[in-house]
């Protein structure tokens, strides 16, 4: 069996304490296949390169069994809250 | 529907995804779209004798405006030209800088398709109209190219010379990077290796610009992903070289060794400037944000 999703989720918690995190599981069900979009303080300064890399060593255990990580979002509070307030106005963003 | 692009109104700053939704509202967000497969496929179609008469159907012309009503714009600098031309599918008609129509062409990427254009004849890509097809279907699109170029025939009594059959101006010459080659690590399975694998990927991605590590070839990515930048570089006409890592036979040990060496995890890796610039999920990242074009420039 692989990996669950509360087990990504956790992993993430304790490492990067988000301010939002969505795993979503992709695989179907069997645990190797996620999609994340994660928003931390800790990306603050940091490329996405940099902020890729945080994630992924984070999820180290995981990702032996993970086969398929997605990163759609590595953003810091204020670009979140920036995309938060675009996406209202407008929808297809 | 065509859409009319208003430079002054676009923000290039702005991080929005869709700097074109605000200016199109018929222009519904289409899912596809931000999934590229395929390189921009612009063809260039030999213009059939034309039938002043032959009747056209009528539902099919509304797919785009018609050229005349069709607003002119100048031609944006390269760096420029992601955030002020859509990126989707429609046709486009490029004039040079006296006002006259060279050539009527249908893409899959208009931005692309321009900014190629652009590249191989500037003396005579000064300002082009661009047409938004909403769907797009090959039948409409062809129409919609058809219907410009009719309009243009019976209002001059003449083709663009850049669609004259036998004109190969405009069509994009044999493209050298379609039939590049993936690179190979190592000469063959049963070579002995003189260095390590370490210093051949190094010198791999610092002796040449863009380099993506992929699953599969160039030209058959077995991945998704892999699958996904390749259109992604394709699209922005980028030249770069690509290495299959799950080339047993010429590659063997690159997966392993390559994570190591550029400390990620997963494939595809694309490396420019001998450096990291990260996976499909970056990759994706910058292109929405339009920051590719000026990126891969430098």
């Amino acid at each position: 069996m692989g990996v669950t999703k509360e087990q990504v989720k956790s992993s993430l918690t304790s490492k990067l304490n988000p301010a939002h995190l969505e795993v979503i599981d992709t695989s179907g069900g069997c645990g190797a296949s996620f999609a994340i979009e994660i928003v931390s303080e800790q990306f603050e300064g940091k490329r996405l390169l940099e902020r890729h890399r945080l994630v992924n060593s984070s999820l180290e255990e995981e990702m032996k069994e993970i086969h398929a990580l997605s990163i759609k979002k590595a953003l810091t509070p204020e670009q979140w809250k920036q995309q938060q307030e675009s996406q209202v106005s407008k929808p297809a963003a | 529907m065509a859409t009319i692009i208003h430079l002054s109104a676009i923000h290039t700053s702005s991080p929005s995804i869709r700097l074109f939704s605000s200016h199109s509202p018929q222009n519904t967000p289409n899912p596809s779209f931000n999934l590229p497969t395929k390189a921009p496929t612009f063809r260039s179609i030999s213009l059939k004798p034309y039938i002043a008469s032959k009747p056209r159907a009528s539902v099919i012309t509304s797919a785009v405006q018609s050229l005349s009503e069709t607003e002119l714009v100048t031609v944006p600098e390269e760096v420029e030209i992601a955030g002020k031309l859509p990126a989707e599918t429609g046709v486009y008609a490029v004039f040079d800088q006296n006002g006259e129509l060279q050539f009527v062409g249908l893409s899959r990427n208009i931005a692309a398709s321009v900014l190629s254009h652009r590249k191989s004849l500037p003396e005579l890509c000064y300002s082009v109209k661009v047409g938004v097809v909403d769907e797009p279907d090959r039948a409409v699109l062809t129409e919609a190219w058809k219907s410009w170029m009719e309009e243009h025939i019976k209002a001059t009594g003449k083709v663009p010379p850049g669609n004259e059959s036998g004109n190969a101006t405009w069509v994009r010459k044999p493209p050298p990077r379609k039939k590049k080659s993936d690179l190979r690590l190592t000469p063959g399975p049963n070579v002995q290796l003189t260095v390590p694998l370490e210093e051949l990927i190094d010198r791999l991605v610092k002796e040449n610009k863009v380099v993506a590590f992929i699953k599969g070839s160039r030209s058959a990515p077995l991945c998704g992903f892999s699958q996904k930048v390749v259109g992604i570089l394709e699209n922005q006409g980028v030249d770069y070289e690509s290495i299959d890592v799950l080339d047993e036979e010429y590659n063997r040990g690159l997966r392993e060794t390559l994570k190591k060496y550029s400390n990620w995890p997963t494939f595809p890796q694309i490396f420019v400037n001998g450096e990291l610039l990260g996976g499909c999920d970056i990759l994706s990242s910058m292109q929405e944000k339009g920051e590719l074009a000026s990126f891969f420039k430098k």
